[in-house]
């Protein structure tokens, strides 16, 4: 059995479609099978709605005059992408405001256009002969654009992976906050709603497809970076008229200690031209799955710990390590629900009709890492190995020895087999000579800050900040001390980078 | 309405079974939130559900036997227009004050808050505010 798009149109307009949710048709194809599913059921709609950072607006100031041409350009102090003509600018999602920090940054300021709210404006030029002027400061709302173009390079991925954290610290990612020792999970995407999980194999949708994006009709323009269908993570390009937004559907957000982005509402109609598009549709949260990755690994390559499906994502609940640990969905699944039961009644109320889509998308789409002309250093290539040692036994005054002969501010204290039991710095003998105490194991710092031989240098270099220490040892698995990592060592590599 | 009410013990009073002596003897239920406890002694955040004098006969009991006590006069509200129901701080919070319903909306018990804070800079859009008064 085929429908094309035309007829499913024809039926909209004659108010006969038979239009249900993700959800609801999930029950359908189970209970009657996807052959009497696809001769029911004309329409299937999806929704999401996540934070989506890949998002940003094109905007059209138009000309001052004099004219200016914009060479650098701020919205509430947040700079938008001037390097095109005169006065287009392209506002990303996660540039962050120069003054307000996390707080506040480009999704913000998509929100405030949507919700005609007044934006400051600045911008400075060089000058030309036909853009003499050289600096402009006016305050604008969408009405006064010419245009106002959501247009996202990555929307609505298929899936995402599920995160937590083995570290025995608080993270702060792109996922979310993430407890230590696996205290939490978290995931994003609506599973059986997911928009592209509906139609996995892109028979329906394509370039022209029209859509909800924020509230209003959109499209999907292209795939989507890092589209990779193959590995059911598959993204879309989407494009619509930011004026005719509705705030509920666009969100500035700030994920705390890692940026801003933009919450995007998305929902796909999913014409049912044949049994399979009816068969996908029909995918539950129990068939999709996700990769529970350990965020605390600062890699490309997280490991993963073990797969786990929507449905168990979605109870709230996972067991991860041989303990039930809470989860946040990140993705709002009320406000999925409810932009798929919109795009339902806008259908059955005539106001939303299919676009036949004019080009497919990929299906074997890769998605590639960057290519480097460097492999990043990492800590062994930079570590300082002959390091001198002590024991916990050892006395104050030996070790103050010791730093009086050698220029250097941390002692590593190790046992009879080489393994790291503590660290002395300079500052802890100054003390320890003035409070009378005697020996290293009085003294030492047992909780220290460690690195492994194959980090990466720049994940170190967070650590010395982030717990403002100026070196670590470099241990091997077992614990045993391998070297030592100062700041002094990471300036050198700078330096050398620099030269 | 629940008053909460938190507990410090010195070293010393941690081997006294003070908390359970108290309940026995005024018979009111007292919920334990949150419990922390180290070599130097510890806290107790207790919930108590009870008329403002029976608290305040408690707030009297706990002392008389040598413990501090502080009434937590703080307040947290969910800004349901603000709110848009991600769940970000579900997983967050260690009392199950904050869960999402089976409608997924984020839902915020206030008796069961320790106010932890953990919660307030993990929502996006800044929908969940703590007072202190």
């Amino acid at each position: 059995m085929n429908k094309s798009i035309a007829e499913i149109n024809d039926r909209i307009r004659r108010g006969d479609a038979v239009v249900v949710t993700a959800e609801e048709i999930v029950e359908i194809v189970r209970e009657r099978g996807e052959v009497e599913a696809a001769k029911e059921v004309d329409i299937v709609t999806t929704g999401t709605f996540g934070a989506m950072c890949s998002s940003g607006a094109w905007l059209n100031f138009g000309h001052a005059d004099p004219p200016i041409k914009m060479q650098r350009v701020w919205l509430n102090d947040v700079e938008a992408y001037s390097g095109v003509a005169a006065v287009d600018a392209y506002i990303g999602a996660t540039q962050l405001s120069e003054t307000r920090d996390f707080e506040y940054g480009g999704g913000h300021v998509i929100e405030d256009l949507v919700r005609g709210k007044e934006i400051k404006v600045k911008a400075i030029a060089y000058g030309t002969d036909c853009y003499p002027r050289k600096e402009l400061e006016t305050i604008v709302t969408k009405d006064d654009l010419n245009q106002a173009v959501l247009c996202n390079p990555r929307s609505a991925y298929q899936r995402y992976v599920a995160a937590t954290n083995s570290r025995d610290e608080t993270i702060y990612t792109y996922m979310g906050t993430l407890l230590p020792n696996y205290g939490n999970v978290t995931y994003s995407g609506s599973g059986a709603l997911s928009p592209l999980h509906n139609d996995p194999n892109y028979e329906t949708i394509g370039v022209g497809t029209r859509i909800f994006l924020g509230g209003a009709q959109g499209y999907i323009f292209w795939e989507g970076t890092q589209h990779a269908p193959t590995k059911a993570m598959g993204t879309i390009m989407t494009i619509g008229n930011l004026k005719e937004m509705d705030a509920r559907y666009i969100r500035g957000a700030t994920i705390e200690g890692y940026g801003t982005s933009l919450y995007v509402g998305l929902g796909i109609p999913i014409p049912i031209i044949n049994e399979r598009v009816a068969k996908t549709t029909g995918i539950s949260d129990e068939e999709i799955r996700a990769d529970l990755t350990d965020y605390g690994v600062p890699r490309r390559e997280r490991p993963i710990l073990k797969e786990v499906t929507y449905a168990e994502l979605k109870s709230g609940r996972v067991e991860v390590g041989g303990k039930e640990v809470p989860v946040s969905p990140l993705s709002s699944l009320k406000q999925a629900r409810e932009i798929a039961g919109i795009l339902k009644k806008w259908i059955e109320d005539k106001k939303f009709f299919l676009a036949q889509t004019v080009e497919g998308l990929s299906t074997d789409q890769v998605f590639k890492p960057i290519k480097q002309i460097a492999a990043a250093p990492v800590a062994k290539d930079l570590m300082t190995r002959e390091v001198v040692t002590a024991r916990p036994s050892d006395s104050i005054t030996s070790a103050a020895k010791i730093f009086a002969k050698r220029n250097f501010d941390h002692l590593p204290i190790v046992d009879e087999k080489g393994k790291l039991v503590g660290i002395v710095t300079s500052w802890n003998i100054a003390v320890a000579v003035g409070t009378g105490k005697r020996k290293l194991s009085e003294i030492l710092t047992s909780k220290v800050i460690v690195a492994s031989e194959n980090e990466p240098i720049d994940a170190i270099a967070r650590k010395l900040e982030t717990h403002r220490i100026s070196g670590v040892p470099v241990v091997g698995t077992g614990g045993e001390l391998r070297g030592i990592l100062t700041s002094e060592d990471l300036s050198k590599l700078i330096g050398r980078r620099r030269k | 309405m629940t008053k909460k009410v938190l507990l410090k013990y010195s070293a010393e009073k941690t081997k006294e079974p003070i908390l359970a002596s108290i309940i026995k003897e005024t018979g009111t239920l007292l919920n334990i939130l949150h419990a922390e406890f180290s070599a130097e002694g510890g806290e107790i955040l207790l919930a108590i559900d009870a008329p403002d004098a029976e608290v305040n006969r408690i707030i009297k009991l706990f002392e008389q036997r040598g413990i501090e006590t502080k009434e937590l006069k703080r307040a947290i509200q969910l800004d349901e227009e603000k709110c848009f129901d991600c769940g970000a701080c579900i997983s967050l919070c260690p009392t199950g004050a904050l869960r999402l319903t089976d409608d997924y909306s984020v839902e915020l018990d206030e008796d069961k808050c320790i106010y932890c804070e953990i919660c307030v800079p993990s929502c996006p859009v800044r929908a969940l505010k703590i007072s202190k008064f």
